[in-house]
């Protein structure tokens, strides 16, 4: 008799449960990040010009340069699950850490972008530009606090390699790394959103 | 678990680069380019489109390769065609009632 218990795999659609779970949380995900993106479309075509004078205070070139790093990153995320899936683990190690370390470049632009706003006093509830600014903060906000939700199990799991063995379950990287490229996905739109599309 | 669809390196370092040359262009048709009007469609109208259609390409993409939908269960496509449908129709439907409501 084969084992009746084996409830890692849904016995017809062959996706690791896991799996399924992590693209239904992305199917909420979107719908989140659409509430923002909607509300913003309308209220930037009604205040155009508010907007307009707002995102020309962002420095566009640092978010291009985040997003060098974020495409960077979900590559390395792409070939660490490419190594493990394949018992590689020092390669694993390599680029999981460099997945991470992107986060980390990220994140210090990210502040730097953010301190130079405070101190030009742009940011909601000042005078000028505040509706644009609501959104700027909002967007980037929860889409950095992403970047660090996503780095807190890559280190956890980079940690887990240098034991015994190396890390045990590549579906659960793998899961991980689709959030991963989530993030990343997000940004390539809140990219020219904000920074780009007022000519 | 571990499937193999050949060698995917080859792909990833594609779409990698792609990936790049797409944000450059992004960046080039929004700060350098500036669309003129065609027909009833404003110029600028053009540029966010034009910028939009590069983040939708750059998007599947990810999506496609990145993330496998090119190669998993084809189901795990509606977690993303559901989602992006409602977008769209929530999109039209606020700006639509907006209009109505303030501008006539």
């Amino acid at each position: 008799m084969s084992s009746a218990l084996n409830l890692s795999h849904e016995p017809v659609t062959k996706i690791a449960s896991g799996k399924l779970t992590m693209w239904a949380f992305l199917a909420s995900e979107l719908m989140f990040f659409s509430g923002f993106f909607g509300a913003f479309i309308v209220l930037r075509n009604s205040n155009y010009e508010v907007f307009k004078a707002g995102s020309e205070q962002l420095s566009w070139v640092l978010a291009l340069v985040n997003t060098f790093i974020l495409i960077g990153s979900s590559l390395t995320m792409a070939l660490a699950i490419y190594h493990l899936e394949r018992q590689n683990t020092k390669l694993f190690r390599a680029f999981m850490g460099l997945s991470i370390l992107g986060g980390f470049g990220f994140l210090i632009v990210k502040y730097f972008e953010y301190s130079a706003k405070y101190h030009h006093h742009l940011f909601p509830g000042q005078e000028e530009h505040t509706i644009f600014f609501s959104f700027y903060f909002l967007m980037t906000g929860f889409h950095a606090m992403h970047v660090i939700g996503g780095m807190i199990p890559m280190a956890y799991m980079l940690f887990r390699s240098y034991g015994k063995g190396g890390y045990p379950y590549p579906v659960k990287v793998e899961t991980l790394g689709l959030y991963w490229h989530f993030v990343d996905l997000m940004w390539i739109f809140i990219f020219p959103a904000l920074y780009l599309i007022f000519p | 678990m571990s499937h193999d669809h050949g060698n995917v390196l080859p792909s990833y370092l594609k779409v990698f680069f792609t990936l790049m040359a797409l944000t450059l262009l992004t960046v080039a048709a929004a700060k350098l380019v500036h669309f003129p009007d065609v027909a009833f469609i404003p110029g600028y109208v053009i540029n966010i489109a034009v910028g939009l259609a590069i983040a939708v390409v750059k998007v599947t993409a990810v999506m496609y390769i990145f993330m496998h939908l090119k190669f998993d269960n084809p189901m795990l496509r509606f977690f993303v065609y559901v989602p992006v449908f409602l977008f769209v129709v929530l999109s039209f439907a606020l700006n639509i009632l907006e209009k109505w409501t303030y501008h006539h």
